[in-house]
Protein backbone atom coordinates (compact mmCIF):
# COMPACT_ATOMS: atom_id res chain seq x y z
CA UNK A 1 0.00 0.00 0.00
CA UNK A 2 1.80 3.07 -1.30
CA UNK A 3 0.48 6.16 1.13
CA UNK A 4 1.29 9.99 -0.22
CA UNK A 5 1.22 12.63 2.04
CA UNK A 6 1.38 16.08 0.55
CA UNK A 7 1.94 18.81 2.61
CA UNK A 8 4.70 18.58 5.97
CA UNK A 9 2.77 21.38 8.35
CA UNK A 10 0.77 20.18 11.33
CA UNK A 11 -2.05 17.96 9.80
CA UNK A 12 0.48 15.84 7.36
CA UNK A 13 3.27 15.23 10.14
CA UNK A 14 0.52 14.17 12.57
CA UNK A 15 -1.13 12.12 9.87
CA UNK A 16 2.45 10.50 8.76
CA UNK A 17 3.79 9.88 12.12
CA UNK A 18 0.54 8.68 13.31
CA UNK A 19 0.59 6.30 10.41
CA UNK A 20 4.14 5.32 10.56
CA UNK A 21 3.85 4.25 14.42
CA UNK A 22 0.31 2.17 13.52
CA UNK A 23 1.76 0.59 10.45
CA UNK A 24 5.23 0.07 12.01
CA UNK A 25 5.08 -4.00 10.90
CA UNK A 26 3.57 -3.52 7.67
CA UNK A 27 6.32 -1.09 6.56
CA UNK A 28 9.18 -3.26 7.78
CA UNK A 29 7.89 -5.97 6.30
CA UNK A 30 7.40 -3.90 2.87
CA UNK A 31 3.81 -3.69 2.76
CA UNK A 32 3.38 -0.26 3.33
CA UNK A 33 5.06 2.40 2.08
CA UNK A 34 4.61 6.27 3.27
CA UNK A 35 5.92 9.04 1.44
CA UNK A 36 5.74 12.81 2.38
CA UNK A 37 6.35 15.94 -0.24
CA UNK A 38 6.63 19.24 1.11
CA UNK A 39 7.01 22.75 0.29
CA UNK A 40 10.06 23.25 2.65
CA UNK A 41 12.38 21.74 4.89
CA UNK A 42 10.89 23.70 7.42
CA UNK A 43 8.29 23.18 10.07
CA UNK A 44 6.60 26.33 11.66
CA UNK A 45 4.58 26.11 14.59
CA UNK A 46 2.44 28.95 12.78
CA UNK A 47 0.28 29.81 16.28
CA UNK A 48 3.49 31.14 17.91
CA UNK A 49 3.22 34.34 15.39
CA UNK A 50 0.84 35.77 17.99
CA UNK A 51 3.19 35.69 20.67
CA UNK A 52 5.92 37.39 18.42
CA UNK A 53 3.91 40.35 16.92
CA UNK A 54 3.52 40.83 21.15
CA UNK A 55 7.54 40.06 21.88
CA UNK A 56 7.03 36.79 24.10
CA UNK A 57 8.41 34.48 21.53
CA UNK A 58 11.28 35.03 19.56
CA UNK A 59 11.11 33.64 15.77
CA UNK A 60 14.01 30.95 15.90
CA UNK A 61 11.69 29.35 18.68
CA UNK A 62 9.07 28.31 16.29
CA UNK A 63 10.76 26.08 13.71
CA UNK A 64 12.04 22.82 13.40
CA UNK A 65 13.37 20.91 10.88
CA UNK A 66 10.66 18.52 9.18
CA UNK A 67 12.80 15.53 8.55
CA UNK A 68 13.42 15.05 12.51
CA UNK A 69 9.54 15.02 13.55
CA UNK A 70 9.31 12.47 10.96
CA UNK A 71 9.46 8.70 11.83
CA UNK A 72 12.59 7.30 10.39
CA UNK A 73 10.54 4.88 8.23
CA UNK A 74 8.92 7.89 6.50
CA UNK A 75 10.61 9.02 2.89
CA UNK A 76 10.34 12.61 2.74
CA UNK A 77 10.99 15.25 0.09
CA UNK A 78 11.22 18.47 0.05
CA UNK A 79 9.17 18.74 -3.88
CA UNK A 80 6.02 20.60 -3.89
CA UNK A 81 3.43 18.95 -6.17
CA UNK A 82 2.01 21.00 -9.00
CA UNK A 83 -0.47 18.43 -10.60
CA UNK A 84 -2.56 16.43 -9.12
CA UNK A 85 -3.90 13.79 -11.56
CA UNK A 86 -6.25 12.27 -9.35
CA UNK A 87 -8.04 9.58 -12.12
CA UNK A 88 -4.34 8.05 -12.34
CA UNK A 89 -3.71 7.87 -8.75
CA UNK A 90 -0.75 10.09 -9.43
CA UNK A 91 1.17 13.56 -8.48
CA UNK A 92 3.72 15.82 -10.53
CA UNK A 93 5.90 17.91 -8.82
CA UNK A 94 8.21 20.73 -9.22
CA UNK A 95 11.50 18.71 -9.90
CA UNK A 96 9.55 16.80 -12.48
CA UNK A 97 9.15 13.89 -10.60
CA UNK A 98 5.44 11.38 -9.75
CA UNK A 99 5.09 9.81 -7.51
CA UNK A 100 1.91 7.07 -7.63
CA UNK A 101 -0.17 6.55 -4.59
CA UNK A 102 -2.85 4.13 -3.75
CA UNK A 103 -3.83 6.54 -0.92
CA UNK A 104 -3.33 10.01 -1.26
CA UNK A 105 -3.68 12.34 1.77
CA UNK A 106 -3.82 16.43 1.06
CA UNK A 107 -2.68 18.74 3.41
CA UNK A 108 -1.36 21.80 1.93
CA UNK A 109 -2.76 24.46 4.51
CA UNK A 110 -3.73 28.24 3.22
CA UNK A 111 -2.86 31.22 2.64
CA UNK A 112 -3.26 35.20 3.23
CA UNK A 113 -5.18 37.06 0.63
CA UNK A 114 -4.61 40.86 1.71
CA UNK A 115 -3.66 41.94 -1.42
CA UNK A 116 -7.44 40.91 -2.31
CA UNK A 117 -7.95 44.16 -1.26
CA UNK A 118 -6.60 48.04 -1.85
CA UNK A 119 -4.09 49.37 0.47
CA UNK A 120 -4.57 46.21 2.89
CA UNK A 121 -1.25 44.96 2.24
CA UNK A 122 0.79 48.05 2.21
CA UNK A 123 -1.03 49.94 5.01
CA UNK A 124 -1.90 46.96 7.95
CA UNK A 125 0.17 44.81 10.08
CA UNK A 126 -0.35 41.23 10.38
CA UNK A 127 1.13 38.67 12.40
CA UNK A 128 0.35 35.74 9.83
CA UNK A 129 3.73 35.45 8.65
CA UNK A 130 7.18 35.65 10.59
CA UNK A 131 8.17 38.72 8.95
CA UNK A 132 4.78 40.38 9.46
CA UNK A 133 4.75 39.63 12.91
CA UNK A 134 8.13 41.00 13.59
CA UNK A 135 7.02 44.10 11.83
CA UNK A 136 4.24 44.64 13.88
CA UNK A 137 5.78 44.09 17.30
CA UNK A 138 8.91 46.56 16.04
CA UNK A 139 5.80 49.56 15.22
CA UNK A 140 4.01 48.41 18.79
CA UNK A 141 7.09 49.31 20.43
CA UNK A 142 7.47 52.43 18.15
CA UNK A 143 3.84 53.53 19.12
CA UNK A 144 3.57 56.43 21.65
CA UNK A 145 -0.65 56.59 21.27
CA UNK A 146 -3.55 57.01 19.15
CA UNK A 147 -6.02 55.02 17.07
CA UNK A 148 -5.77 51.67 16.52
CA UNK A 149 -7.84 49.57 14.50
CA UNK A 150 -8.62 45.62 14.07
CA UNK A 151 -9.91 44.44 10.82
CA UNK A 152 -10.83 40.92 10.19
CA UNK A 153 -11.58 38.92 6.84
CA UNK A 154 -13.39 35.73 6.60
CA UNK A 155 -12.66 32.89 6.76
CA UNK A 156 -9.11 33.23 8.24
CA UNK A 157 -7.11 30.70 9.95
CA UNK A 158 -7.81 30.50 14.06
CA UNK A 159 -11.36 32.08 14.48
CA UNK A 160 -9.94 32.86 17.80
CA UNK A 161 -7.32 35.16 16.63
CA UNK A 162 -8.88 38.66 16.29
CA UNK A 163 -10.24 38.54 20.18
CA UNK A 164 -7.07 37.59 21.65
CA UNK A 165 -5.28 40.06 19.48
CA UNK A 166 -7.28 42.57 20.71
CA UNK A 167 -6.68 41.61 24.52
CA UNK A 168 -3.20 41.80 23.74
CA UNK A 169 -3.06 44.64 22.55
CA UNK A 170 -5.11 45.76 25.63
CA UNK A 171 -2.93 44.52 28.22
CA UNK A 172 0.50 45.34 25.95
CA UNK A 173 -0.94 49.33 25.96
CA UNK A 174 -1.43 48.66 29.59
CA UNK A 175 1.89 47.11 30.80
CA UNK A 176 4.03 50.29 28.70
CA UNK A 177 1.50 52.77 30.82
CA UNK A 178 -0.09 54.03 27.92
CA UNK A 179 -3.38 52.76 27.94
CA UNK A 180 -5.31 55.78 28.58
CA UNK A 181 -3.19 57.10 25.22
CA UNK A 182 -5.02 54.60 22.84
CA UNK A 183 -7.96 53.81 21.45
CA UNK A 184 -8.65 50.67 20.37
CA UNK A 185 -11.55 49.65 18.13
CA UNK A 186 -12.19 46.16 16.96
CA UNK A 187 -14.18 45.61 13.51
CA UNK A 188 -15.71 42.68 12.75
CA UNK A 189 -17.77 41.32 9.21
CA UNK A 190 -20.80 40.27 10.74
CA UNK A 191 -23.83 41.95 13.18
CA UNK A 192 -21.71 40.62 16.24
CA UNK A 193 -18.54 40.27 17.43
CA UNK A 194 -17.08 37.33 16.76
CA UNK A 195 -18.42 34.32 14.35
CA UNK A 196 -18.83 31.80 17.36
CA UNK A 197 -21.93 32.95 19.45
CA UNK A 198 -20.61 31.68 22.76
CA UNK A 199 -17.53 33.64 22.09
CA UNK A 200 -19.35 36.30 21.06
CA UNK A 201 -21.39 36.58 24.41
CA UNK A 202 -18.19 35.87 26.70
CA UNK A 203 -15.96 38.29 24.89
CA UNK A 204 -18.34 41.29 24.45
CA UNK A 205 -18.35 42.25 28.07
CA UNK A 206 -14.82 41.62 28.47
CA UNK A 207 -14.31 44.86 25.71
CA UNK A 208 -16.74 46.60 27.50
CA UNK A 209 -14.71 45.89 31.04
CA UNK A 210 -11.22 46.64 29.08
CA UNK A 211 -12.84 49.67 27.13
CA UNK A 212 -12.45 48.65 23.91
CA UNK A 213 -14.78 49.48 21.27
CA UNK A 214 -16.47 47.59 18.58
CA UNK A 215 -18.31 47.90 15.45
CA UNK A 216 -19.64 44.94 13.69
CA UNK A 217 -21.14 44.33 9.85
CA UNK A 218 -17.63 46.12 8.74
CA UNK A 219 -16.75 44.39 5.67
CA UNK A 220 -13.04 46.22 4.93
CA UNK A 221 -13.54 47.41 1.07
CA UNK A 222 -10.54 49.37 0.95
CA UNK A 223 -7.50 51.11 2.71
CA UNK A 224 -6.50 54.93 1.90
CA UNK A 225 -2.78 54.06 3.23
CA UNK A 226 -1.69 58.24 2.76
CA UNK A 227 -4.70 59.42 4.87
CA UNK A 228 -4.60 56.11 7.20
CA UNK A 229 -7.86 55.63 7.09
CA UNK A 230 -9.66 52.20 6.37
CA UNK A 231 -13.38 52.03 4.85
CA UNK A 232 -16.41 49.43 4.92
CA UNK A 233 -18.37 48.03 2.14
CA UNK A 234 -21.26 49.16 4.68
CA UNK A 235 -20.10 52.63 4.00
CA UNK A 236 -18.35 53.95 7.09
CA UNK A 237 -15.07 54.54 7.89
CA UNK A 238 -12.19 54.76 10.96
CA UNK A 239 -9.25 56.50 11.00
CA UNK A 240 -6.58 55.11 12.93
CA UNK A 241 -2.61 55.95 13.52
CA UNK A 242 -2.17 52.01 13.28
CA UNK A 243 -3.88 49.47 11.18
CA UNK A 244 -3.78 45.46 12.41
CA UNK A 245 -5.52 42.83 9.70
CA UNK A 246 -6.60 39.39 10.37
CA UNK A 247 -6.99 38.75 6.41
CA UNK A 248 -8.97 36.46 4.18
CA UNK A 249 -7.43 32.85 3.67
CA UNK A 250 -7.70 31.31 0.68
CA UNK A 251 -6.15 27.33 0.41
CA UNK A 252 -3.47 27.03 -1.22
CA UNK A 253 -3.00 28.28 -5.53
CA UNK A 254 -2.20 24.83 -6.09
CA UNK A 255 -5.48 23.64 -5.49
CA UNK A 256 -7.04 26.41 -7.29
CA UNK A 257 -5.14 25.58 -10.17
CA UNK A 258 -5.30 21.85 -10.08
CA UNK A 259 -9.47 23.02 -9.96
CA UNK A 260 -9.91 20.26 -6.87
CA UNK A 261 -12.01 23.13 -4.62
CA UNK A 262 -13.29 27.05 -4.91
CA UNK A 263 -10.78 29.24 -3.55
CA UNK A 264 -8.47 26.33 -2.17
CA UNK A 265 -10.78 24.55 -0.20
CA UNK A 266 -11.86 21.26 -1.14
CA UNK A 267 -14.85 19.56 -0.86
CA UNK A 268 -14.61 17.08 2.02
CA UNK A 269 -17.00 14.51 3.76
CA UNK A 270 -17.63 15.84 7.17
CA UNK A 271 -17.66 12.44 8.69
CA UNK A 272 -14.78 10.37 6.86
CA UNK A 273 -12.86 13.14 5.66
CA UNK A 274 -12.65 12.21 1.99
CA UNK A 275 -12.37 14.67 -0.86
CA UNK A 276 -15.77 14.03 -1.97
CA UNK A 277 -15.93 11.74 -5.19
CA UNK A 278 -12.37 10.58 -4.45
CA UNK A 279 -12.74 7.74 -1.43
CA UNK A 280 -8.91 6.99 -1.33
CA UNK A 281 -8.13 11.09 -1.18
CA UNK A 282 -8.13 12.12 2.26
CA UNK A 283 -8.57 16.01 3.26
CA UNK A 284 -6.92 17.20 6.22
CA UNK A 285 -6.45 20.60 8.05
CA UNK A 286 -7.12 24.12 6.35
CA UNK A 287 -7.58 22.45 2.79
CA UNK A 288 -10.85 20.89 3.63
CA UNK A 289 -14.47 23.26 3.54
CA UNK A 290 -15.77 21.73 6.09
CA UNK A 291 -17.65 24.13 9.03
CA UNK A 292 -15.22 23.96 11.49
CA UNK A 293 -12.36 26.17 12.70
CA UNK A 294 -8.98 26.63 10.55
CA UNK A 295 -6.62 25.49 13.48
CA UNK A 296 -4.08 23.35 14.39
CA UNK A 297 -6.45 21.50 16.89
CA UNK A 298 -9.37 20.56 13.92
CA UNK A 299 -6.12 19.55 11.97
CA UNK A 300 -4.89 17.11 14.71
CA UNK A 301 -8.17 15.59 15.72
CA UNK A 302 -8.75 15.01 11.73
CA UNK A 303 -5.54 13.67 11.44
CA UNK A 304 -6.04 10.94 14.14
CA UNK A 305 -9.00 10.14 12.09
CA UNK A 306 -7.33 9.43 8.93
CA UNK A 307 -4.25 7.69 10.38
CA UNK A 308 -7.12 5.51 12.32
CA UNK A 309 -8.46 4.82 9.03
CA UNK A 310 -6.16 3.95 6.98
CA UNK A 311 -4.31 1.99 8.90
CA UNK A 312 -7.33 0.02 9.12
CA UNK A 313 -8.05 -0.31 5.27
CA UNK A 314 -4.57 -1.71 5.20
CA UNK A 315 -4.90 -3.87 8.12
CA UNK A 316 -8.90 -5.52 7.51
CA UNK A 317 -9.65 -3.31 4.51
CA UNK A 318 -12.27 -0.58 5.83
CA UNK A 319 -12.53 2.47 7.67
CA UNK A 320 -13.62 2.16 11.55
CA UNK A 321 -14.22 5.47 13.24
CA UNK A 322 -15.64 9.10 11.64
CA UNK A 323 -14.98 12.87 12.24
CA UNK A 324 -16.87 14.47 14.89
CA UNK A 325 -15.58 17.42 14.48
CA UNK A 326 -13.70 18.37 17.58
CA UNK A 327 -11.93 21.72 18.43
CA UNK A 328 -9.94 22.41 21.01
CA UNK A 329 -8.55 26.26 21.05
CA UNK A 330 -7.00 28.15 23.59
CA UNK A 331 -7.81 31.31 23.79
CA UNK A 332 -5.53 33.97 25.24
CA UNK A 333 -7.52 36.70 27.47
CA UNK A 334 -4.24 39.13 27.60
CA UNK A 335 -1.21 38.61 28.56
CA UNK A 336 -1.12 36.54 31.81
CA UNK A 337 -5.08 35.08 31.14
CA UNK A 338 -6.61 32.35 29.21
CA UNK A 339 -9.35 30.46 28.97
CA UNK A 340 -10.26 27.67 26.22
CA UNK A 341 -13.15 26.49 24.01
CA UNK A 342 -14.32 22.67 23.10
CA UNK A 343 -17.02 21.84 20.07
CA UNK A 344 -17.64 19.48 17.67
CA UNK A 345 -20.27 19.79 15.19
CA UNK A 346 -23.13 18.74 17.37
CA UNK A 347 -21.99 20.55 20.48
CA UNK A 348 -21.69 24.58 20.80
CA UNK A 349 -18.18 25.64 22.74
CA UNK A 350 -18.69 26.31 26.85
CA UNK A 351 -16.30 29.54 28.04
CA UNK A 352 -15.44 29.59 31.66
CA UNK A 353 -13.95 32.34 33.46
CA UNK A 354 -10.17 32.83 31.89
CA UNK A 355 -7.54 32.21 34.76
CA UNK A 356 -3.84 31.98 35.07
CA UNK A 357 -3.33 28.52 35.14
CA UNK A 358 -4.74 27.92 31.63
CA UNK A 359 -2.08 30.53 30.62
CA UNK A 360 0.36 28.15 31.35
CA UNK A 361 -1.36 25.77 29.56
CA UNK A 362 -1.27 27.33 26.68
CA UNK A 363 2.16 28.57 26.92
CA UNK A 364 3.18 25.18 27.87
CA UNK A 365 1.25 23.79 24.81
CA UNK A 366 3.48 26.28 22.72
CA UNK A 367 6.60 24.27 23.88
CA UNK A 368 4.72 20.18 24.03
CA UNK A 369 3.56 21.00 20.33
CA UNK A 370 6.99 19.04 18.91
CA UNK A 371 5.73 15.92 21.09
CA UNK A 372 2.35 16.86 19.47
CA UNK A 373 3.38 16.24 15.90
CA UNK A 374 5.50 13.68 16.27
CA UNK A 375 2.59 11.49 17.37
CA UNK A 376 2.74 11.38 21.13
CA UNK A 377 0.06 13.88 22.48
CA UNK B 1 -30.57 0.66 68.06
CA UNK B 2 -28.54 3.53 66.82
CA UNK B 3 -25.72 5.06 68.41
CA UNK B 4 -26.24 8.54 68.91
CA UNK B 5 -22.85 9.23 69.15
CA UNK B 6 -22.18 8.04 65.62
CA UNK B 7 -21.05 10.04 62.37
CA UNK B 8 -23.39 10.96 59.63
CA UNK B 9 -21.50 9.38 56.27
CA UNK B 10 -21.42 13.20 55.02
CA UNK B 11 -19.34 14.66 58.20
CA UNK B 12 -16.83 11.42 57.86
CA UNK B 13 -16.31 12.32 54.39
CA UNK B 14 -15.86 15.83 55.24
CA UNK B 15 -14.25 17.14 59.20
CA UNK B 16 -13.10 19.98 59.90
CA UNK B 17 -9.02 18.87 59.29
CA UNK B 18 -10.22 17.85 56.06
CA UNK B 19 -10.65 21.27 54.84
CA UNK B 20 -7.85 22.81 57.04
CA UNK B 21 -5.81 20.40 54.67
CA UNK B 22 -7.69 21.77 51.13
CA UNK B 23 -7.20 24.99 52.38
CA UNK B 24 -3.75 24.49 53.19
CA UNK B 25 -3.05 22.43 49.92
CA UNK B 26 -5.09 25.59 48.22
CA UNK B 27 -2.29 27.99 49.69
CA UNK B 28 0.40 25.81 48.36
CA UNK B 29 -1.05 26.10 45.03
CA UNK B 30 -1.59 30.23 45.14
CA UNK B 31 1.75 30.12 46.79
CA UNK B 32 3.52 28.19 43.32
CA UNK B 33 1.92 30.29 41.08
CA UNK B 34 2.80 33.40 42.71
CA UNK B 35 6.48 32.32 42.34
CA UNK B 36 6.15 30.41 38.65
CA UNK B 37 6.91 32.73 36.01
CA UNK B 38 5.91 32.29 32.30
CA UNK B 39 9.80 31.80 31.51
CA UNK B 40 9.73 29.14 34.38
CA UNK B 41 6.71 27.35 32.46
CA UNK B 42 8.50 27.71 29.24
CA UNK B 43 11.49 26.09 30.62
CA UNK B 44 9.65 23.31 32.32
CA UNK B 45 7.50 22.39 29.31
CA UNK B 46 10.17 22.53 27.16
CA UNK B 47 12.80 19.96 29.47
CA UNK B 48 9.27 18.00 29.34
CA UNK B 49 8.51 17.88 26.03
CA UNK B 50 11.61 17.19 25.00
CA UNK B 51 12.20 14.02 27.93
CA UNK B 52 9.08 12.91 26.60
CA UNK B 53 10.41 12.52 23.20
CA UNK B 54 13.48 11.47 23.79
CA UNK B 55 12.30 8.64 26.11
CA UNK B 56 9.84 7.87 22.90
CA UNK B 57 12.49 7.47 20.98
CA UNK B 58 14.53 5.49 23.30
CA UNK B 59 11.90 3.13 24.16
CA UNK B 60 11.14 2.50 20.51
CA UNK B 61 15.02 1.94 19.49
CA UNK B 62 14.75 -1.67 18.53
CA UNK B 63 18.72 -2.14 18.72
CA UNK B 64 18.56 -0.32 22.38
CA UNK B 65 16.02 -2.36 23.75
CA UNK B 66 17.99 -5.70 22.52
CA UNK B 67 20.75 -4.46 24.08
CA UNK B 68 18.93 -3.72 27.13
CA UNK B 69 17.71 -7.27 27.49
CA UNK B 70 21.01 -8.83 26.92
CA UNK B 71 22.72 -6.25 28.80
CA UNK B 72 20.03 -8.02 31.50
CA UNK B 73 21.28 -11.61 31.47
CA UNK B 74 23.96 -12.90 33.68
CA UNK B 75 26.61 -14.30 31.32
CA UNK B 76 26.82 -10.68 29.66
CA UNK B 77 27.00 -8.97 33.70
CA UNK B 78 30.18 -11.49 33.57
CA UNK B 79 31.46 -10.19 30.80
CA UNK B 80 30.89 -6.26 31.16
CA UNK B 81 32.63 -6.92 34.73
CA UNK B 82 35.45 -8.68 32.44
CA UNK B 83 35.84 -5.47 30.36
CA UNK B 84 35.78 -3.22 33.09
CA UNK B 85 38.88 -5.92 35.07
CA UNK B 86 40.67 -6.03 31.63
CA UNK B 87 40.83 -1.72 31.09
CA UNK B 88 41.47 -1.44 34.88
CA UNK B 89 44.31 -3.75 34.27
CA UNK B 90 45.60 -2.39 30.61
CA UNK B 91 45.64 1.15 32.20
CA UNK B 92 47.99 -0.11 34.97
CA UNK B 93 50.03 -2.25 32.54
CA UNK B 94 50.28 0.85 30.10
CA UNK B 95 51.69 3.05 33.07
CA UNK B 96 54.17 0.57 34.68
CA UNK B 97 55.78 -1.05 31.74
CA UNK B 98 58.28 1.02 29.48
CA UNK B 99 56.69 1.76 25.96
CA UNK B 100 57.23 -0.86 23.18
CA UNK B 101 60.54 -0.89 20.83
CA UNK B 102 58.69 -1.63 17.90
CA UNK B 103 60.11 -3.89 14.97
CA UNK B 104 59.16 -7.56 13.83
CA UNK B 105 60.84 -8.90 16.64
CA UNK B 106 58.37 -7.55 19.22
CA UNK B 107 55.29 -8.38 17.12
CA UNK B 108 56.52 -12.01 17.03
CA UNK B 109 57.01 -11.92 20.66
CA UNK B 110 53.75 -10.13 21.26
CA UNK B 111 51.94 -12.68 18.69
CA UNK B 112 53.08 -15.62 20.42
CA UNK B 113 51.74 -14.72 23.80
CA UNK B 114 48.63 -16.64 24.74
CA UNK B 115 46.87 -13.34 26.20
CA UNK B 116 47.49 -11.96 22.62
CA UNK B 117 45.94 -15.08 20.70
CA UNK B 118 42.87 -15.15 22.99
CA UNK B 119 42.35 -11.40 22.56
CA UNK B 120 42.73 -11.82 18.87
CA UNK B 121 40.21 -14.68 19.14
CA UNK B 122 37.66 -12.92 20.98
CA UNK B 123 37.30 -9.99 18.56
CA UNK B 124 37.26 -12.49 15.50
CA UNK B 125 34.63 -14.45 17.32
CA UNK B 126 32.53 -10.92 17.79
CA UNK B 127 33.08 -10.02 14.18
CA UNK B 128 32.35 -13.56 13.00
CA UNK B 129 28.80 -13.63 15.23
CA UNK B 130 28.15 -9.82 14.22
CA UNK B 131 28.15 -10.35 10.44
CA UNK B 132 26.17 -13.46 10.52
CA UNK B 133 23.33 -11.41 12.42
CA UNK B 134 23.64 -8.46 10.36
CA UNK B 135 23.17 -10.71 7.28
CA UNK B 136 20.16 -12.55 8.75
CA UNK B 137 18.54 -9.24 9.34
CA UNK B 138 19.05 -8.10 6.03
CA UNK B 139 17.73 -11.00 4.67
CA UNK B 140 14.27 -10.95 7.01
CA UNK B 141 14.06 -7.07 5.96
CA UNK B 142 15.95 -3.99 7.40
CA UNK B 143 14.36 -1.45 9.52
CA UNK B 144 16.90 0.86 8.38
CA UNK B 145 15.50 3.32 5.80
CA UNK B 146 16.66 2.78 2.36
CA UNK B 147 20.02 4.50 1.38
CA UNK B 148 18.22 6.73 -1.25
CA UNK B 149 15.38 8.45 1.35
CA UNK B 150 18.07 8.35 4.38
CA UNK B 151 20.45 10.71 1.72
CA UNK B 152 17.09 13.51 1.24
CA UNK B 153 16.70 13.01 5.14
CA UNK B 154 20.70 13.87 5.91
CA UNK B 155 19.98 16.96 3.32
CA UNK B 156 16.62 18.29 4.98
CA UNK B 157 18.73 18.44 8.23
CA UNK B 158 20.33 21.25 6.71
CA UNK B 159 18.83 24.31 8.95
CA UNK B 160 18.61 27.42 7.60
CA UNK B 161 18.69 29.19 10.65
CA UNK B 162 21.53 27.03 12.65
Amino acid sequence: MRILVVGGGTGGTIVANNLARRLATEIRAGKARITMLSASDQHMYQPGLLYVAFGQMMPDELYRDEASLLETSIKFHVDPVEQFELDQNRVRTKSGKTYDYDILVIATGSRTMSRKIPGLEEGAETFYTEKGAVKMFKNLRNFQGGKVAIVVGVPHKCPIAPVEATFALHDYFKGRGIRDKVEIKYHYPINRIHSIENVAIWAKPEFDRMGIKYETLFNVDEVDVENKVVKSMEGSEYKYDMLVSIPEHHGMEVIEKNELGQNGWIPTDRYQLTMEGHDNVYVVGDTTNLPVSKTGSAAHFEAEVIAENISSIVKIGTPVTDYDGKVYCFIEAGRDKATYAMFNYLNPPDLRAANKPMHWFKMSYNKMYWTSVRGLL
Amino acid sequence: MTNQAETSPSSATVNDNDLERIAELASLVAAAQDALTDDMVNRLAAAFSEGIMLLDRLTRNEGLMSLLQVLDTPEIQQLLIGLTDGLTQMSREFATTPPSKGGLVGMMRLASEPGTQEGLKSLSLLGKYMSESIRELHRRGTPLPEPAAWRDRQGAFTCRRC
